[in-house]
């Protein structure tokens, strides 16, 4: 499978799942159902880890095709602006639907991801639509209209680069917080861990869980400053078989996390007091995600090494 | 398509590895003058000192130090050698080092700063075999980073910047284990009343570190011993 492949493969997720989560959502509050409601966040949160990797392998879908001269550059760019725009609200979105699953009982942030899961929706659209222009000739049109206005706050591609290139101590900057936001998530998630498994039983596991939000706090300056640096340097990034592995390894800590929760394997260990032990599907998730996340680190530091490791089509 | 790994790539070891061109001495000439603080070959003639012989030995020791050491086969294989168990083996230890190390301290710093007070404070003083095997794996990985690239380190005056970073902080985390974990007589209450201006200085000196850490990358002035 080419990179050209993996995109055309994932785009479709960002643009349906905001749809589908969005509508869930909003069914919840005409059924006033819980669990919908639930069930929404988490699509809106599982689609935000998704989107990643489908921005990721845009240039390597753009390498694919531009030796092509029937291929409009410029229809490229301004898919590539549009994408640029639409992951922001979607990151903010998925972020706001962890905060709100995270809240439970309170509801103050739902009229927050109604409007931002609105707006990721209609901007996906406009993605999916540039996208599309670029190859199908019989559903090309000129922006008019609300896209015309949208378009007016894409960032252009080469002007965002050169922005976050613009010295090197920004970049250093950077890549601080990447470290710093390292050690702040892998304490957090590490100590949970570690008592889940049965060491430091002293611990009882509910006012550990209660650090779990330093953790997303971690994972969020982590993905920006991430997603950040691989707009300054995509080719970099994109033709590293390390940097896929990792993007890979964070999908699975994603699908780790989800079963963790939405199976009954959370409320088995919420309310353990110490020295009680955890139940061995527990211990297998702890497992899981503390050698994912150490792999996570391990591929991230090999990305260096690595790149250049894949062929550009 | 736009060539980023030759354009800017702080990160990558082939600009890391590209040498200094100001500092090379080209063919039949000298040093340039940005490099003079290196010395190539000490001239005994140019001194004119009593102390000559001294002189002449503190001037001929860097080049003599660093070079055996660039010029070991352990240290060119670790440098220069492509396998993945090399130099980005060791410096994912050492990373691995900075996960434990720091995200323990994280943590116990917040929770003596007021976060999540439910978390009962006895406890964590398991977190600190923890940070000490993070110290311990840092220590060795470090040693080895170094011998990889000494001149690399040992010209950048914020390397010993970091070293001195590290020490305060561990002054400090032996400092949070003595006064706070170890003195079992006090509450949870006397526990956070002395631990907290300790959780403080702990969490800005390793923010500190891994800021000094992270600039090593980017303020070297050679890579490997000019000459």
């Amino acid at each position: 499978m080419s990179l050209a492949h993996l995109h055309l493969l994932l785009n479709h997720f960002p643009i349906i799942g905001t749809a589908v989560g969005l509508g869930i959502f909003i069914a919840s509050f005409a059924t006033k159902s819980d669990e919908l409601r639930e069930a929404g966040l988490v699509v809106l949160a599982a689609v935000a880890l998704l989107a990643l990797p489908t921005f990721f392998s845009g240039i390597g879908a753009q390498g694919a095709i531009s030796k092509d001269p029937t291929v409009s550059s410029a229809l490229i760019e301004r898919h590539e602006g549009a994408a640029t725009l639409a992951l922001l609200f979607m990151e903010i979105t998925g972020a706001l639907a962890l905060a709100r699953l995270w809240q439970r009982r309170r509801a103050s942030t739902s009229l927050a991801i109604l409007i931002f899961a609105f707006v990721t929706a209609g901007l996906m659209a406009r993605v999916g639509n540039t996208g599309g222009d670029i190859r199908h000739t019989e559903i090309r049109t000129q922006d008019s209209g609300i896209s015309a206005v949208i378009h007016h706050f894409e960032p252009a591609p080469g002007k965002l680069r050169d922005l976050i290139l613009i010295n090197k101590w920004w970049w250093a900057f950077m890549m601080d917080l990447h470290f710093i936001g390292l050690a702040l998530l892998i304490g957090t998630v590490g100590i949970l861990n570690i008592r889940m498994l049965g060491f430091a039983k002293a611990f009882p596991i509910a006012p550990l869980h209660r650090l779990m939000p330093w953790a997303l706090a971690g994972f969020g300056v982590n993905t920006l400053t991430g997603v950040l640096a691989f707009i300054g340097m995509p080719n970099y990034y994109t033709f590293d078989i390390a940097f896929w592995l990792k993007i890979l390894a964070i999908l699975l800590l994603g699908l780790n996390a989800a079963a963790f929760y939405l199976t009954e394997t959370f409320r088995s260990v919420e309310q353990l007091g110490p020295g009680e032990d955890a139940p061995p599907r527990a211990k297998f998730f702890a497992a899981t995600s503390l050698v994912l996340w150490f792999a996570v680190i391990a591929l991230g530091r090999y990305i260096q090494s690595y790149s250049g490791t894949i062929e550009p089509q | 398509m736009e060539t980023s790994r030759d354009f800017f790539d702080p990160n990558s070891r082939t600009t890391e590895r590209r040498p200094n061109r100001r500092c090379y001495a080209s063919e039949g000439s000298s040093a340039s003058a940005a490099c003079t603080t290196l010395p190539c070959k000490a001239d005994p003639r140019s001194l004119n000192t009593k102390n000559r012989s001294i002189v002449f030995a503190a001037m001929a020791l860097p080049p003599v130090f660093l070079r055996s050491i660039e010029a070991s086969s352990f240290s060119t294989w670790l440098r220069e050698s492509d396998s993945p168990f090399a130099f980005y083996f060791i410096l994912l230890f050492h990373t691995f080092g900075l996960a434990l190390l720091v995200g323990g301290n994280a943590v116990m710093d917040l929770r003596l700063l007021g976060v999540e007070r439910s978390i009962p404070l006895a406890p964590l003083k398991r977190i600190f075999p923890i940070m000490w095997a993070g110290f311990a794996i840092n220590a060795a990985s470090g040693l080895l980073l170094l011998i990889a690239y000494p001149t690399k380190a040992l010209t950048n005056p914020l390397f010993y910047t970091k070293l001195l970073l590290i020490a305060f902080a561990v002054w400090v985390m032996t400092k949070l284990k003595s006064r706070v974990f170890d003195d079992s007589s006090l509450d949870e209450a006397a526990m956070v009343a002395r631990g907290r201006p300790l959780a403080k200085w702990s969490l800005v000196l390793w923010i500190a570190a891994i800021t000094a850490g992270r600039l090593l990358a980017y303020t070297y002035k050679y890579i490997t011993y000019p000459c």
